[in-house]
């Protein structure tokens, strides 16, 4: 391990922190770019809209999907794939959402899976939740809860989900046996479990090493060989790797994401 | 957090279920509080309706 575990930590706690609140504090410039009545005819568009992180999730959601959903959580996520597009989320389904963030694929889950259904997300990052909270307020969905805590010791029984989601996040964890071990245990009987995911290209990993570069996703990417043996490890089965196809980096980022592409991940655990 | 979600949380270190002891209510939600694990003693704050359940040495750690 080229870097300390805490430090990883702390540093992840502290850039997805600044993230949140800077989403906050450009809400009301958000909002009044969303005030449609200039006939920009755009639900979430950057060149309409400002901020520059909306580009971001417009290159991984449909408009559809983003349609309705506050620009807060859209501009709050620092996602690498849809993971409920993949889900096959069905109606009264107990959905868990690792690393939750502003909510977004919380907000999307929930609307699968209904009133008789449940969303939780799980972040241990306080301006994350604050801003998920917000958003979900703002939406009025009541199916959705959002916990702090760390992926790694979950704060849930076993047996509780039927469904885990997660969007670029295990790859920020510097112990990905610990996620994936709880991830099993969480799991009800015959759960599965759906990851978008960075992961290395080739055996040799990522191009970079550092503490930065793990907060970027990119650092802490490992090849699909060891993630799919980890997670066989782990109990699980069925398990598939696909690739994503979608360019998640800015184009200076580039660099830093060598070596480097965002996954789907698809897993069982035993019924 | 909304009382109900009680039924899926536990305690983080050991897993044993918890108590909540709610200080500021709203409805059904718990806007501040405590959960008490009944198996190891260890406790967790509720601020601002999110139960805060990170692992009490990484709480320490985050600040």
């Amino acid at each position: 391990m080229p870097v300390d575990n805490s430090e990883i930590k702390e540093l992840v706690r502290e850039r997805y922190g600044a993230r949140a609140q800077r989403v906050i504090e450009l809400a009301p410039v958000v909002a009044e770019g969303h005030e449609h009545g200039d006939g920009c005819g755009c639900s979430v568009d950057a060149a309409c809209c400002g901020p520059a992180d909306l580009e971001h999730a417009m290159r991984l959601y449909s408009e559809g999907q983003l349609a309705g959903l506050p620009a807060e959580s859209v501009a709050a996520s620092a996602g690498c794939g849809n993971p409920t597009a993949l889900a096959g989320l069905r109606p009264g389904e107990r959905v868990l959402d690792l690393g939750s963030g502003g909510g977004i694929d919380c907000f999307l889950a929930a609307q699968q899976v209904g009133d008789s259904g449940r969303v939780t997300g799980l972040d241990m990052t306080p301006a994350m939740l604050e801003l998920a909270r917000k958003n979900q307020a703002n939406l009025g969905l009541t199916n959705v809860e959002f916990v702090q805590g760390e992926l790694e010791a979950m704060p849930l029984p076993g047996d509780s989900f039927d469904v885990i989601i997660s969007n670029c996040v295990v790859c920020l964890s510097p112990d990905k046996d610990a996620v994936f071990s709880e991830s099993f245990r969480v799991l009800a009987p015959g759960g599965r479990i759906h990851l978008s995911d960075v992961l290395a290209l080739t055996r040799e990993g990522p191009a970079v090493a550092d503490a930065e570069s793990w907060v970027a996703c990119a650092a802490g990417a490992e090849y699909h060989e060891v993630y799919v043996g980890r997670l066989r490890r782990a109990g699980f089965e069925d398990i598939e790797v696909k690739g994503e196809g979608v360019e998640f980096w800015d184009d200076g980022e580039k660099g830093t994401y060598t070596n480097t592409a965002g996954f789907k991940v698809t897993a069982r655990k035993p019924g | 957090m909304k009382k109900d979600l009680m039924e899926i949380l536990a305690c983080p270190v050991c897993k044993g279920g918890l108590e909540l002891r709610a200080d500021v209510e709203d409805g059904d939600e718990v806007v501040a509080g405590t959960l008490v694990c009944g198996a190891c003693n260890e406790s967790y704050p509720i601020e601002d309706t999110i139960p805060n359940l990170l692992p009490p040495e990484l709480r320490r750690e985050l600040g």
